[in-house]
């Protein structure tokens, strides 16, 4: 056995899963990317507030320095606190108390009206956002000097942050993927409960345990479940009718065989003793496989249009019974098609056209309408073939229906044709019947049944 | 009457050659399609018995290609299967009657005179010239209703004379239809032939059924 390909719910789980991870991961990507770009923006209006703070406040002192007149900010103050402040100018530099000894070195040298952001380290390692502003400033008196103006926060505490949202966010989404596979593995279990029921039953129809599928189907499935409960009716059908068949030939080849060795025993010497017994043989033989040979009913048979075969059967029997003018007409209501195997309707309108051109005086008619029922999705066939012949008393109707049903009681092309046209008919379900015909001979009537 | 067998299977295709034969039959015999088909087209057949079951080119191809040369020459076919499906592929080919396998000689042989003679425009079994009536199924021959005894040779002769009612056969046409391929052929014989046939059909010379056209052939009129 070829190794067997990876069951359909692992299939989709397993793609299903990929995409899921791919879409977690693009979306955990993209809110942290947010995240951060609205926090540093954030910081920076932090940063522009201390900035324009320490402006508000700030004059010049008598060494040409700027400085802050009073610290709003009392984080300025204090050392270590995370937030420092420069004035850098030509003659000096004014340092936030918090900024003593903590290394910080802003490289921007903005020209006046300029601003300047960048990332920076102090000499513990601590990284600050820096934010540098160049400013012109024009006292009253005396000429007009540049500063830069400095303020910078730690980015530590903000690091933090934005890992404990990092782990939430990832931690969140693979959450929610294993949340949605799970109701996804069971949506489809519970989508593909009939397909497993399905499996189970063929198993058991396998095993013997079973001889068609259940009920109760879902509508995707029923076509598939209704065709093979047909295709299984129909081998078990046509296994039936082989094992009948195959008895009958055994059993009917019983009588002549004992015959000849009976023959043999008596020491016959004339060879002509035997014919009998060899027709009886070959006329059994012939009987039989006349009735093996057609098809039946299955799922796989697709429809059939009924006026061309009608028509070549016309003309081959036409031919055939060449010396007898028949006139033969066939009317068949437009349309009119049904799954039945090309051959086996050639089998059943050939006998029965072939039983009306032997017995008709010289018309036969063949018409040909679909049956339609209201529990039928598909319609069925019925056929007719009437002849202006003497017709069958009913009395004898049964008879011929029956004949040759065994084999030890036929006798080779005495009407058997009937009686096979009767069998191919019971094959798709359906019946033969025989009345009488408006032309006033027989009247033989198919119907085989739509689905 | 020149008849083509057309049959893969050894003993089936002689016996039938043979019975033919017997039968009053010239034959023709070929194993396959191909063979078949070639005796159909090229050989002046008169009738031609096929078995469908052929190897290799089918026997329904051969009877299509024949068809289609505008051969005209009824055709018989042997079914092994009794299937309509299998007679209707056959009929619709272009053959004109089935028999169905395993079957008698007779049947066999009672078709095919039955196809000669519709092909010759007789509906009936009994072909009637005037006062010469010759039954095909009993190969009996009576003039004004008295038996006339005629050997096989006289008898094919006629037959196919009658077959062809109203029309002038020529010597070498007759010549090919009643001797085997490999005869001798020489129409001085069939002159003779006919001699003696007008003399038992007409001994005292009054219907004068068999016409004699200088230059051209024979022919025995309907009437």
């Amino acid at each position: 056995m070829a190794p067997s390909a990876p069951s359909l719910q692992s299939r989709l789980l397993l793609t299903l899963a990929v995409l899921l991870l791919v879409a977690a991961a693009a979306a955990a990507w993209a809110l942290d990317a947010l995240y951060r770009n609205l926090g540093l923006r954030a910081l920076e209006d932090v940063l522009d507030a201390q900035v324009i703070a320490l402006i508000s406040t700030a004059e010049i002192e008598f060494a040409g320095q700027l400085v802050p007149q009073n610290l709003a900010e009392p984080r300025l103050a204090t050392p270590g606190s995370g937030l420092y402040a420069e004035i850098v100018g030509s003659q000096g530099t004014w340092r936030s108390p918090s900024a003593v000894g903590s290394g910080l070195n802003l490289a921007a040298e903005p020209l006046p009206g300029e601003r300047r952001i960048e990332h920076a380290k102090l000499a513990d390692g601590t990284r600050v956002l820096g934010l540098s502003l160049g400013v012109r400033w024009d006292p009253a008196e005396g000429k007009s000097r540049d500063f830069v103006i400095r303020a910078a926060q730690s980015l530590e505490p903000w690091y933090q942050q934005v890992l404990r949202v990092r782990t939430g966010l990832v931690t969140g989404f693979i959450l929610l993927a294993l949340l949605l596979l799970g109701g996804l593995a069971i949506a489809l279990r519970v989508s593909l409960g009939p397909l497993r029921r399905l499996e189970t039953e063929i198993v058991d129809i396998e095993a013997g345990r079973r001889e068609s599928l259940g009920t109760g189907w879902p509508r995707e499935l029923s076509g598939v479940t209704g065709n093979l409960n047909a295709l299984l009716i129909g081998e078990r059908k046509r296994l039936e009718r082989y094992r009948t068949t195959l008895g009958n030939l055994a059993h009917s080849l019983k009588t002549p065989l004992a015959a000849l060795r009976g023959l043999i025993e008596r020491g016959e010497s004339d060879p002509q003793a035997l014919t009998p017994q060899l027709e009886r043989m070959q006329s059994i033989v012939q009987h039989q496989l006349k009735r093996a040979v057609f098809g039946g009913s299955g799922a796989t048979l697709i429809d059939l249009g009924v006026q061309e075969p009608l028509e070549q059967l016309r003309s081959a029997l036409q031919k055939v019974y060449a010396d007898k003018p028949i006139k033969a007409t066939i009317a068949v209501a437009p349309g009119t098609a049904y799954p039945i195997d090309a051959g086996d309707f050639l089998e059943l309108a050939g006998n029965l056209m072939d039983n009306a051109c032997k017995y008709c005086r010289s018309s036969l008619a063949v018409r040909a309408t679909p049956w339609t029922a209201a529990e039928w999705r598909r319609p069925g066939l019925v056929l007719e073939v009437e002849d202006d012949g003497s017709g069958i008393p009913p009395a004898e109707r049964a008879h011929v229906l029956e004949r040759g049903v065994r084999a030890d009681e036929s006798v080779a092309g005495q009407g058997i044709g009937l009686s096979v046209a009767r069998e191919i008919a019971a094959a798709y379900s359906g019946t033969l019947e025989i009345g009488e015909s408006r032309l006033g001979g027989a009247r033989l009537c198919i119907r085989l049944p739509g689905r | 009457m020149r008849l083509l067998v057309l049959e893969d299977e050894p003993a089936l295709r002689e016996t039938l050659a043979q019975q033919f034969r017997v039968s009053g039959f010239t034959i023709d015999a070929a194993a396959d399609g191909v063979e078949g088909e070639f005796a159909g087209l090229e050989y002046p057949i008169d009738v031609a018995v096929v078995d469908l079951g052929l190897p290799g080119r089918s026997g329904l191809e051969a009877i299509r290609a024949w068809r289609k040369a505008g051969k005209t020459f009824p055709v018989l076919i042997l079914t092994a299967r009794d299937s309509w499906q299998e007679k209707v592929a056959g009929l619709d080919a272009g053959a004109d009657d089935y028999v169905t396998k395993p079957f008698r000689f007779e049947e066999v042989l009672a078709r095919v005179q039955a196809l000669l003679r519709r092909s010759g425009g007789w509906s009936q079994p009994l072909l009637k010239c005037g006062a010469v009536e010759l039954d095909t199924r009993a190969q009996e021959v009576r003039v004004g209703g008295a038996a006339v005894e005629l050997t096989a040779f006289e008898y094919r002769l006629l037959e196919y004379l009658m077959l062809r009612a109203g029309q002038v056969v020529s010597k070498s046409e007759l010549t090919e239809k009643l001797y085997e391929q490999d005869f001798e052929r020489d129409s001085n014989t069939i002159e003779v032939f006919i001699g003696r046939l007008r003399r038992k059909l007409d001994p005292d010379n009054r219907h004068q059924p068999i016409e004699t056209l200088r230059g051209r052939g024979y022919r025995i009129s309907r009437d």
